[in-house]
C-alpha cells in the first residue's frame, strides 16, 4: 500500500477501494491554490497564466509541488465556459480571479446557440486542454483534476442571473433549453480534457446552484438533472466525476444520493462524518475551512486536519475557494498532516 | 365586499406573495381608480405581501427565485401607486448605501438585501457591483446615509470590506456611519476582525440588523 502513487491513491479512493490513507487534493477552478506567495516566489503569475497553456501548466505544477497537494488542478477560474459562450470577462489581477463583467444575454429566450463541439476546441478551452496534456506528460504519477463550472453557474454567467433565477419558474422550457446547451458544451469540454487530454478526473463546482439558493424542488428539477447529465457523459468516457456543492445542504440532503458522482465535496459547515453515517454509499470529500486556512495558526490547522482524517473522510481537501493571501505554511500544515497520518488498518 | 379597502389590501398582499406581477399591477390600478389611500395600499398591501414573502424565505418555504418574483410584483405595484402618494408620506426615510465590493460582480445577495430594506421603509442608494472602497465612502457622505452595506461572494475580495472601514477611519468618518457586511464567505468573526458594526447571514436578518443599528422599531 505504501507504494501507491498519488494518482493510484486518488483513483482508488474514488472507486471506494482500500487505500493506506486519504489523498489530500485541491481541485482547481473555483477552489484553486494559486496563492500570491507562490506566484511571487516563482514569477509564474496570474492573470497571464489564465490565457497561456505553457504558463498555466507551469503555475499549476508549481502550486502542486509547493503546497504538497496530491493532484494538479486546472484552470484557475470559473470563466472559461462563459467567455466562449459570449460572456465579457474581466481578466482579474495577480490576487483576484477573472470574473464575468457582463452577462451577454438578458433572458433565456435571447441566448444565441452555437455548435458546442466546435466551441469546445477553441478559445481558452483549448488552453486548458493543452495545459492538462502538458502536465500529464510531465507528471505521469500525479492526477490532473480538470475543474468545470457547473451547468447552472455557467447558464447564470451568460444570462443575467436575476432574470435567470426567475425564469427557472416562469419559463422552464426556455431554462431547460439553455441548461441542456451549456451541459452539452461542458460534456464536450470534458471529452477534450480526459483521456488523450491528460486529465484524470473531472470536478464540477456549481456555486449558483446551491440548495439555499434554489430550494429542494428547483435543486432536484434543475441542478440534479443537469449535473447527472454531465456525470453520465463523463462516466461513459470511463472517468470519475467529483461534485462540489457550496453552502448548507440541509434542505437538499435527501436528494444527495441521486447525484451520480464518485465523490461529494462540501463546504466547511457540513458535518461530513454525520453525512457519511447517513449515506454510507457517498464518497465524502472536504472540508477544511478556508477561513481557518487563511487566519488560523498552522498547529490549529493540523489539529483540524487530524480530525478529518480520524473521522474517516475519504478525500481531504479545502472546503471552498482559498483566499489568495493564504500562507504557504498554512497549506503545508494541511497537506503534511494528511501525509503523516497513520496508515489505515 | 370587494369594495372594502381592507379586502383590496389583502388581495394586493396575496398577489405579491403569489408572485403574480400582472395581478398586482391591476389591483394597484384598481386602488388608484377607487381612490383608496396610496400609502396604506402600499403599506398594508404591497409591503405586507413582501414581508410575508420574506418570512417564507426565512422559514425556507420560499427561495431566491420565489423572492425575486415577489419583489417584481411589489415593484410593479409601487410604480402604479407611488405617483399617488400624498407629500407627507414621501419624506425622510433612513438611507443605506449598498453595493458589492471591488473585484466581485455577484450581486444577487446584495439585491435581496436591497429589496427587503426597501420593503421595510429604508431608502437605498444602490451603487451596483465591483465598487472601489473609495466610492462607498464618497456616496455615503454625499447622500448623508446612516448605513453602509457591503457584500461579496468571493474570498479573494473580502479584504475590500476592511479597506472601506480603514478609509472611514482615516477620514475621521468612522463614527458617522454604521457599516454592515454580508455574503457567502463572510462571518461574524470576519466582521469583528475588520471592525464592522454588524453581520447578517441573510436578507431578512440584514433588515433587523439595520433597524437595530439605526434605532428604528422592528
Amino acid at each position: 500500500m505504501s507504494t501507491l502513487t498519488p494518482k493510484e491513491r486518488l483513483l482508488r479512493a474514488l472507486r471506494q477501494e482500500e487505500t493506506d490513507r486519504p489523498p489530500v487534493v485541491c481541485t482547481g477552478g473555483m477552489m484553486n491554490a494559486a496563492i500570491v506567495e507562490i506566484m511571487q516566489a516563482t514569477g509564474l503569475t496570474l492573470p497571464e497564466a489564465h490565457f497561456d497553456a505553457a504558463k498555466m501548466s507551469a503555475l499549476a505544477q508549481a502550486v502542486q509541488e509547493r503546497t504538497g497537494f496530491e493532484n494538479v488542478g486546472v484552470p484557475f477560474c470559473m470563466t472559461v465556459e462563459a467567455e466562449l459562450l459570449g460572456g465579457e470577462i474581466d481578466h482579474g489581477t495577480l490576487a483576484c480571479e477573472p470574473k464575468i463583467a457582463r452577462e451577454p444575454f438578458s433572458s433565456v429566450a435571447k441566448v444565441e446557440y452555437k455548435d458546442v463541439s466546435a466551441l469546445a476546441r477553441c478559445g481558452r478551452m483549448r488552453v486548458v486542454a493543452n495545459a492538462a496534456r502538458q502536465i500529464a506528460q510531465a507528471k505521469p504519477d500525479v492526477p490532473v483534476i480538470a475543474s468545470l463550472t457547473g451547468p447552472i453557474s455557467t447558464a447564470a454567467s451568460i444570462v443575467d442571473p436575476m432574470t435567470f433565477y426567475k425564469e427557472l419558474r416562469k419559463d422552464p422550457a426556455g431554462a431547460d433549453r439553455v441548461l441542456d446547451y451549456v451541459t452539452r458544451l461542458l460534456a464536450e469540454f470534458a471529452g477534450e480534457l480526459l483521456g488523450q487530454g491528460g486529465a484524470t478526473a473531472i470536478a464540477v463546482g456549481d456555486p449558483s446552484a446551491t440548495g439555499e439558493i434554489l430550494g429542494p424542488a428547483m435543486f432536484e428539477r434543475y441542478a440534479v438533472r443537469y449535473l447527472n447529465q454531465l456525470a453520465d457523459h463523463v462516466h461513459e468516457l470511463g472517468y470519475p466525476f467529483i461534485i462540489h456543492i457550496c453552502g448548507d445542504l440541509k434542505r437538499v440532503k435527501g436528494l444527495l444520493p441521486q447525484l451520480r458522482c464518485d465523490a461529494l465535496s462540501t463546504d466547511a459547515m457540513i458535518n461530513l462524518p454525520a453525512l457519511k453515517a447517513e449515506f454510507p454509499q457517498i464518497t465524502t470529500m472536504g472540508n477544511l475551512s478556508t477561513f481557518a486556512l487563511q487566519w488560523s495558526a498552522p498547529d490549529k490547522i493540523a489539529a483540524m486536519t487530524r480530525h478529518l482524517v480520524a473521522d474517516g473522510i475519504d478525500i481531504i481537501s479545502p472546503a471552498c475557494g482559498l483566499s489568495t493571501s493564504t500562507q504557504l505554511t498554512s497549506i503545508r500544515a494541511l497537506t503534511d498532516t494528511v501525509k503523516a497520518s497513520e496508515p489505515r488498518k | 365586499m370587494s369594495n372594502q379597502p381592507e379586502t383590496l389590501y389583502r388581495a394586493l398582499s396575496d398577489a405579491v406573495v403569489g408572485m403574480d406581477e400582472e395581478k398586482t399591477r391591476q389591483l394597484s390600478e384598481q386602488a388608484v381608480q377607487t381612490g383608496v389611500d396610496a400609502y396604506t395600499a402600499i403599506e398594508q398591501g404591497l409591503v405586507d405581501g413582501m414581508n410575508r414573502a420574506g418570512q417564507l424565505f426565512e422559514t425556507e418555504e420560499y427561495f431566491i427565485p420565489e423572492l425575486l418574483l415577489c419583489s417584481d410584483a411589489m415593484y410593479a405595484g409601487l410604480d402604479v401607486l407611488r405617483p399617488h402618494l400624498k407629500r407627507d408620506h414621501s419624506v425622510a426615510r433612513p438611507k443605506v448605501v449598498i453595493g458589492v465590493v471591488e473585484g466581485d460582480t455577484h450581486d444577487i445577495g446584495k439585491n435581496l438585501v436591497k429589496i427587503m430594506l426597501e420593503a421595510s421603509g429604508f431608502e437605498t442608494i444602490d451603487l451596483g457591483r465591483d465598487i472601489p472602497p473609495k466610492r462607498f465612502v464618497e456616496e455615503a457622505v454625499k447622500h448623508e446615509a446612516q448605513v453602509i452595506a457591503l457584500s461579496t461572494l468571493m474570498t479573494t475580495t473580502m479584504d475590500g470590506m476592511a479597506e472601506v472601514i480603514q478609509l472611514l477611519r482615516q477620514a475621521q468618518l468612522r463614527e458617522r456611519f454604521k457599516v454592515i457586511v454580508g455574503g457567502g464567505p463572510i462571518s461574524q468573526a470576519f466582521a469583528d476582525r475588520i471592525g464592522a458594526d454588524g453581520y447578517s447571514s441573510g436578507a431578512p436578518g440584514a433588515v433587523k440588523l439595520v433597524k437595530q443599528l439605526v434605532g428604528v422599531a422592528a
